[in-house]
């Protein structure tokens, strides 16, 4: 091969691009607000067509067994960096580039002016996040990590106010000692195995000495120690409440996503390294994330019950949601990988509709009187009978309530939406395993209602008192810019719900890719470089 | 096609319903008349192939994988259940147009109400276990939406969530039930489960699944104890409560019951815990209702028992108990649903329904009255009257399970008929007396459409009664079959069996009822009391808000307990993981064999025991003293840059050297302005016992984090390396990347990549910094000139920061450090252009230069320096992420990825050939990078002087020089 074709470079067009929108807009004067965020948006829906477009190429039989590569500085892996899109990767793309490009809009109005460089921050997140996705390097992966959580940081603390640099230091702070913990572990794997390539590492494990199993244990859970911390598991987690009640929705709506992030690392070194090509230690550690991932769920419930505020809830909802994904991948590893990914999805959507949708119900009343009612009804006090005659909702809070219903029943997981649908499947798949259903599995379930139940225990008793209980309400104003992110977000959901087969079925495909890891290895570490044209003026 | 649409329409009528506007009634109306009409139209005409025994199936695959099919079934059961649900509807429908008043928003109302209607077809229509438990969840969902109709109202508010958490929470038991079951049968379809009794009834599990499942039935169906929520449903608007709670949506609990009769009953279990909880519910429900005040509130709780009544019948369990049952379910849907629309019309005309006030209404409303009591004397089981039919069948069952060993199930009963009885005379006792004054409006009769539904149950009522063979015996059979099949008994539905027990237990009740009723009326004051006797203490409803009440305070306390909002508790936590974790999943290390060592050295270890020894005074001074930790750390860090050059790594001792410098010097200068340290005096308690516990804690837990990070970086360093890439790197650094210096061939060729995402990391860093402190105003304790810089002696310390810089002691300083500008540039330029081949690059370079502004600022002031030169950091960030970002792009014009590196021979005059790598280029965007990073972050601590000066009180910092002689960098 002596030149690339030019849709391979697209696999590495979603670091590069948010990377120069970025770039170029940080010495833009602050006040061009429009302008900035007309770049911000073109890259955000360029992202988004070329994330679907990736995900046509991955599952459209582009590349052989769906797996894309792409050598950075041209350099064969495990030596140089290998950028990897398969339909996991893919799918996340999406996710995110969805996600980003609702959070953007949403923001256009009032957020992104409320402190500096936000569309700059804005973009190299979303570099940081789809570097993420792509890699296929444990360091590289490290440092999209670091790209990502700088621009989380920045982003947490945009618009501060004391309850954002209070819950921006915490957050700051620990995610900082996950980042030195990351590094550890990657430098423990790689002094065990002597390679960093994810692909490498498959093939390297099985042949393993003593020592260097030992030490490539440690560091393997070093690292899951990083990025469960990222995922928020009991107890390395209390940071996330407070920082999703405290961010900027826009922020917020991001930052669901990225406690997704984490699942999605371990899940991607874990299927490659311990798994069926890992001898002995193939399903390292996953009685443990089982473990942790219940007591997260727990933790998750407990805690829902227990706020008062949509932040806090959704902060909450996220825990479950990251309890849930990490309690049943350690629970049967891959059998369940498919619903977990469906649940993934729909969660992950319904809570950043969620994020953005609190702002806008705080805006019908300040919360004092409805808690007061709140109050009187728990207690049957009867103030005057007022009279059997309705009042009339106006359409805003029409579409307010709703969107706010399908998140809640999303959330919780209640019928008929997606939360429900990947509920269900998660139970099928635990309860399809073969043999006997053991105990835990039970409990496992379970739980998983328990915790459902309390989501919308808690989600109807904010829901009644945002808009029941609050009297003669004034509709709040929304902005188009407003609406259509929540909305959009909403319909995805549903939409999910009725096209759950045709998901499933991508699903599906996506873990078959997952389980082959001979092919995987092959495709990764077999891409050839670019040759150089012989004789020509380029020296190496 | 034609089931899918019998629950689709509904759907779709409620989106359309929901569309109109606020004040179209009629329209409205017409919409759900339509909807319901049409679905009755088309069920009907299932009627030959449903009473011929076929069993119609449509299916459409959802989710294939999961076993899950949409399937819509309707078999006898299924069919007179729809029938039911849409006749009611219709019925309903058209009494609602006229009891809404013209200023309530209907479109909501109706929207609702027609998605009840097809989430309750659906329950009843799925052939999927799991189906049904959406549709279920359904019907939670729309009733708490109708029950909050009038959510300004706080009984309403309460009455809904109630209502709500009680059948959504059956919902998940449901759910869990289901799956047990479908895990015992192995699929999840009701012909599959209902073929499989024997399998289920066998299994270990089926006690669960039948728990479960009974705990969502009971719960919809409002048996004891969890009937409280039904009466605080009344808090809907009538038209809600004659539909959903009494006449089908609480009939899905018993449906479900009658379903899966085939597939769970026939043990014993299936009859304690489904006949006990009846019998329960039948007796409490009759006797509290005769103490009600509230018409609402009485026909709930006649409800409740009739409920009960159906619940017990399913619980005995035998094939003819069952048929009772299903006709017992459309007997009381008929009269209740006429009596709650008879109470709504009695509402509605005279604007009360507290039974205190009520009387003599039949001179006011004839008619109204006339049907109202008919209907009572149904609910009582008076002869010739359909409901008299169902209740001698269900004495007959009673008696026969009863013998000699059950027989309180024979008592209860009667007892049952004995309180119905009381409390239908107690409804029909505000028709008779003398007219009331007290109403709060004059009553008229209902506009003739308000009272036909009415009229049309309870012409369904006495025709049932009189004529049951001809008129229900065809409908009952064909549910029955389907239910039963083979075991269906032989029964004969008739007004006269001749004289035998259950017409002598119906006869006793109606005379026990009319003796009871005359007894508390004088002994009890029925009329005056508030609370009911022997049971008042039995307040569901507050055991329910206690027990919420108790889960959030409860969920707070474990909330405190295992999380925290603090972050030191955080860091611990993430602190004992690391310590904890590994080695509970690698459990005890191999034998560890050593490579061949190195000799040992004084002179390192000394360095070494330096470090160590600044990191170890750096954490005992760091609470107290910040400024001499941070010169500490600056130690542990020159030891560090020294060990990596007695490691033969000149290029990291370099860098480290030069991060260090920046870093302390960056540190340095943000420390001005935190707040002084807190002294301990009068108003601090000294640090008492749990003080010092923690403190040992914490030292325990560092010591033993850094004795393990120590122990780990040992074994790996001795440990024989394996095969690693960095060979690789070291034979192809000259010959592939064209460059000796293979560190800075890692950072600008090989793994660029890693570098690109670094310098951004850099770049959003100065960014986050930038605009944290753009606005920020130090605190006004830290503003003030620190004491060291005020000392009396000291000419400098009358002078400002500026006039110090332009004029005093600090004069010298800066006019020398200004002549070393360029020589520092001119290095900075050195050690950027031999980057490739020797120690150096465009990182290291870039820190060099950093350093150069740096001391300007600090030496001249912040002032002189921005009036002399102007910065731009803003624009350095972007143009050299631009730069590196498109010297990578520039590989593309040749066919090659991203970031490869390219050579150009270029021919100088007087230089000769050049070799020009790409690379370099790219490592120009990362010493711009590194240079707008650290100028960015300096110039927003620096600025801060210039902010904390202008307070008031201190106008040097207005005085700045005038602005002349710029250069732009």
């Amino acid at each position: 091969m002596s030149a690339l074709p030019w849709m391979q470079h697209l696999i590495v067009v979603p670091v590069l691009l948010p990377l120069l929108v970025g770039a170029l807009l940080i010495p833009v004067a602050q006040n061009r607000h429009g302008f900035k965020f007309a770049a911000s948006a073109v890259s955000g829906v360029l992202l988004w067509l070329l994330s679907l477009a990736l995900l046509g190429m991955a599952d459209g039989g582009h590349w052989p067994d769906g797996i894309g590569v792409y050598l950075a500085s041209n350099w064969a892996a495990p030596f140089g960096i290998a950028l990897m899109v398969d339909r996991l990767s893919a799918l996340m793309l999406v996710l995110t580039s969805t996600i980003a490009l609702a959070a953007l809009v949403f923001g256009a109005r009032r957020w992104d002016r409320v402190g500096v460089h936000f569309h700059s921050l804005f973009q190299f997140l979303l570099m940081g996040l789809n570097g993420a996705f792509l890699t296929n390097d444990l360091f590289n992966l490290f440092v999209f990590f670091e790209v990502m959580l700088a621009a989380s940081y920045g982003l947490v603390l945009h618009g501060y106010n004391l309850r954002r640099i209070q819950a921006g230091m915490q957050y700051v702070a620990v995610n900082l000692v996950a980042s030195l913990l990351f590094l550890i572990g990657v430098s423990l794997i790689y002094g065990a195995t002597g390679t960093l390539n994810i692909a490498d590492l498959t093939l390297r494990v099985a042949a393993l000495g003593p020592q260097d199993t030992y030490l490539l244990r440690i560091g393997a859970s070093v690292l899951a120690l990083a990025f469960l911390t990222k995922g928020a598991m009991w107890p390395l987690g209390f940071w996330l409440p407070t920082t999703y009640a405290a961010a900027s929705p826009p922020v917020a709506a991001m930052l669901v996503l990225m406690t997704k992030v984490g699942v999605y690392a371990l899940l991607r070194v874990w299927l490659a390294v311990f798994g069926d090509a890992a001898g002995e230690l193939e399903g390292f550690g996953l009685a443990a994330l089982s473990v942790g991932g219940m007591a997260t769920l727990l933790f998750g419930a407990v805690g829902m019950l227990a706020s008062q505020d949509g932040g806090r809830m959704a902060g909450y909802g996220a825990i479950i949601s990251s309890g849930t994904l990490l309690a049943v991948l350690g629970h049967s590893g891959s059998a369940v990988l498919a619903s977990g990914l469906y649940y993934l999805i729909g969660s992950t959507l319904a809570m950043a509709a969620f994020m953005l949708l609190i702002e806008l119900t705080e805006r019908i009343r300040p919360p004092g009187a409805a808690l007061l009612a709140i109050t009187m009804e728990a207690f049957a006090i009867e103030d005057k009978p007022e009279d059997p005659v309705g009042v009339g909702i106006p359409g805003t809070l029409a579409f307010l309530g709703l969107s706010f219903v399908a998140c809640a029943l999303v959330i919780s997981g209640m019928p008929p939406l997606s939360g429900f649908v990947a509920k269900f499947s998660l139970f099928h798949a635990l309860l399809a395993m073969p043999g006997r259903v053991p105990p835990a599995t039970w409990l496992l379930i379970a739980l998983m209602l328990l915790a459902g139940l309390a989501a919308i225990i808690a989600l109807m008793r904010l829901g009644v008192r945002t808009f029941w209980a609050s009297g003669a309400v004034t509709p709040p104003r929304l902005q188009i810019s407003e609406v259509l992110p929540v909305g959009g977000l909403v319909a995805l959901c549903v939409a999910l719900t009725l096209q759950a087969g045709a998901v499933f079925d991508y699903l599906s495909r996506t873990v078959d890719g997952l389980a082959r890891s001979g092919s995987y290895t092959e495709r990764v570490l077999g891409e050839p470089p670019v040759m150089r044209p012989a004789g020509g003026e380029v020296a190496r | 096609m034609l089931l899918a649409a019998l629950v689709l329409v509904p759907f779709l009528g409620s989106l359309l319903a929901a569309v109109m506007p606020a004040d179209a009634r009629n329209r409205e109306s017409w919409l759900a008349i339509a909807v319901a009409a049409g679905g009755l139209l088309m069920a009907g005409s299932l009627y030959p192939d449903v009473a011929a025994g076929q069993v119609l199936r449509e299916e459409l695959a959802w989710l294939p994988a999961q076993g899950l099919y949409f399937v819509l079934r309707v078999d006898g059961l299924a069919w007179v259940f729809t029938m039911l649900v849409l006749a009611i509807g219709l019925l309903v429908v058209v009494y609602a147009r006229y009891y809404m008043s013209p200023a309530d928003p209907v479109p909501r109302f109706f929207a609702f109400l027609l998605a009840f209607m097809g989430s309750m077809l659906g329950v009843v229509l799925s052939g999927n276990l799991v189906q049904l438990v959406v549709f279920w969840e359904l019907t939670s969902l729309t009733s708490f939406l109708l029950i909050g109709y009038w959510h300004h109202r706080a009984d309403a508010r309460r009455g809904a969530r109630m209502a709500f958490t009680v059948t959504a929470t059956g919902g998940l038991c449901l759910l869990a039930g289901v799956l047990v079951l479908g895990n015992i049968v192995g699929s999840y379809d009701l012909d599959v489960v209902l073929a499989a009794g024997e399998r289920v009834r066998a299994d270990e599990l089926y006690l669960p699944a039948l728990v479960l499942i009974a705990l969502g039935a009971l719960t919809k169906s409002a048996q004891f104890p969890f009937h409280f929520w039904l009466p605080h449903a009344m808090a809907a608007p009538t038209p809600v409560s004659s539909y959903l709670h009494s006449a089908t949506m609480v009939k899905a609990g018993v449906f479900l019951l009658v379903r899966l009769w085939p597939a769970l009953a026939g043990t014993p279990e299936w009859t304690w815990i489904i006949g006990g909880a009846g019998v329960c519910t039948l007796m409490i429900g009759a006797f509290i209702a005769i103490f009600q005040h509230d018409l609402k509130g009485l026909l709930a709780y006649s409800t409740i028992s009739h409920l009960g009544l159906i619940t017990t019948l399913i619980g005995i369990g035998t094939p003819l108990a069952i048929v009772a049952a299903i006709f017992h379910i459309l007997n009381h849907a008929t009269f209740k649903a006429s009596l709650f629309m008879a109470a709504g019309i009695i509402d509605h005309e005279t604007g009360t329904r507290d039974m205190r006030v009520l009387g003599g209404l039949r001179h006011a409303l004839p008619v109204t009255a006339t049907l109202a009591i008919v209907a009572s004397a149904a609910m009582a089981g008076v002869p010739l009257l359909n409901g008299f039919l169902s209740k001698e069948m269900f004495f007959a069952e009673t008696l026969l399970v009863g013998g000699d060993t059950n027989w309180w199930m024979s008592y209860a009963a009667l007892a049952m008929g004995v309180f119905g009885v009381a409390y239908s005379l107690r409804f029909i006792s505000i028709f008779f007396g003398a007219p009331s004054e007290a109403l709060p409006r004059a009553p008229h009769e209902p506009p003739r459409w308000m009272r036909s539904p009415v009229e049309l149950l309870v012409l369904t009522c006495l025709v049932v009664g009189v004529l049951p063979g001809l008129s229900i015996e065809p409908i009952l059979h064909v549910a029955a079959v389907a239910t039963l099949g083979p075991a269906m008994p032989e029964y004969d539905l008739a007004v006269w069996h001749g004289f035998n027990i259950p017409l002598l237990m119906s006869t006793l009740a109606l005379a026990g009822g009319v003796l009871l009723y005359g007894l508390l009326r004088r002994y009890l004051q029925l009329k005056e009391r508030d609370t009911v006797p022997l049971v008042h203490r039995l307040n569901g409803a507050q055991i329910y808000e206690n027990t919420m009440l108790r889960l959030t305070r409860g969920a707070g306390w474990l909330l405190k307990h295992l999380g925290t909002l603090r972050l030191q508790p955080q860091l611990l936590l993430l602190m004992l993981a690391l310590l904890g974790v590994p080695l509970l999943l690698a459990g005890a290390p191999p034998a560890w064999s050593d490579s061949p060592r190195q000799g040992f050295d004084p002179l390192f270890t000394a360095i070494w025991v330096i470090g160590g020894g600044c990191a170890i005074a750096a954490a005992w001074v760091a609470k107290y003293h910040r400024l001499a930790a941070l010169a500490l750390v600056g130690g542990t860090g020159v030891v560090t840059a020294a060990t990596f050059l007695w490691l033969s790594a000149p290029d990291l001792a370099l860098t480290q050297l030069m991060v260090e410098t920046v870093t302390t010097v960056l540190l340095l200068l943000g420390l001005r302005w935190l707040p002084p340290r807190i002294k301990a005096g009068a108003g601090q308690p000294a640090p008492g016992r749990l003080a010092w516990l923690r403190r040992s804690r914490d030292l325990l837990v560092a010591t033993a984090g850094g004795l393990a990070m120590a122990a780990l970086t040992y074994a790996v360093l001795v440990h024989p390396a394996s095969d690693t890439i960095a060979d690789f790197f070291l034979q192809n650094a000259l010959t592939g990347g064209g460059g000796s210096n293979v560190v800075n061939v890692l950072l600008v060729d090989f793994r660029s990549f890693d570098t690109l995402g670094e310098i951004t990391v850099l770049a959003i860093v100065a960014l986050t910094v930038y605009a944290l402190l753009r606005r920020f105003r130090p605190a006004p304790e830290s503003v003030a000139i620190p004491a060291q810089q005020r000392h009396d002696v000291d000419p400098a310390s009358a002078q400002t920061p500026a006039e110090q810089a332009g004029s005093g002691y600090l004069l010298v300083a800066g006019i020398y450090l200004r002549l070393l500008l360029p020589f520092m540039g001119v290095v900075a330029v050195y050690f950027f252009m031999r980057g490739h081949n020797l120690p150096g690059g465009g990182f290291v370079a870039g820190l060099i230069f950093s350093v150069a502004i740096l001391v300007q600022y600090m030496l001249a002031g912040t002032v002189w320096v921005e009036s002399h030169l102007q910065l731009r950091p803003h624009r350095w960030l972007g143009f050299g992420l631009v730069l590196a970002c498109a010297t990578g792009l520039g590989a593309w014009l040749f066919g090659h990825p991203f970031l490869t590196t390219h050579t150009a021979h270029v021919d100088w005059p007087l230089v000769g050939e050049l070799h020009l790598p790409s690379a370099f280029v790219f490592d120009l965007g990362v010493f711009v990078v590194v240079v707008g990073t650290t100028m960015l972050m300096l110039v927003a601590l620096a600025h801060q002087s210039l902010r904390a000066h202008r307070l008031p009180g201190d106008e040097a910092a207005r005085a700045a020089p005038p602005v002349s002689g710029r250069r732009t960098l």
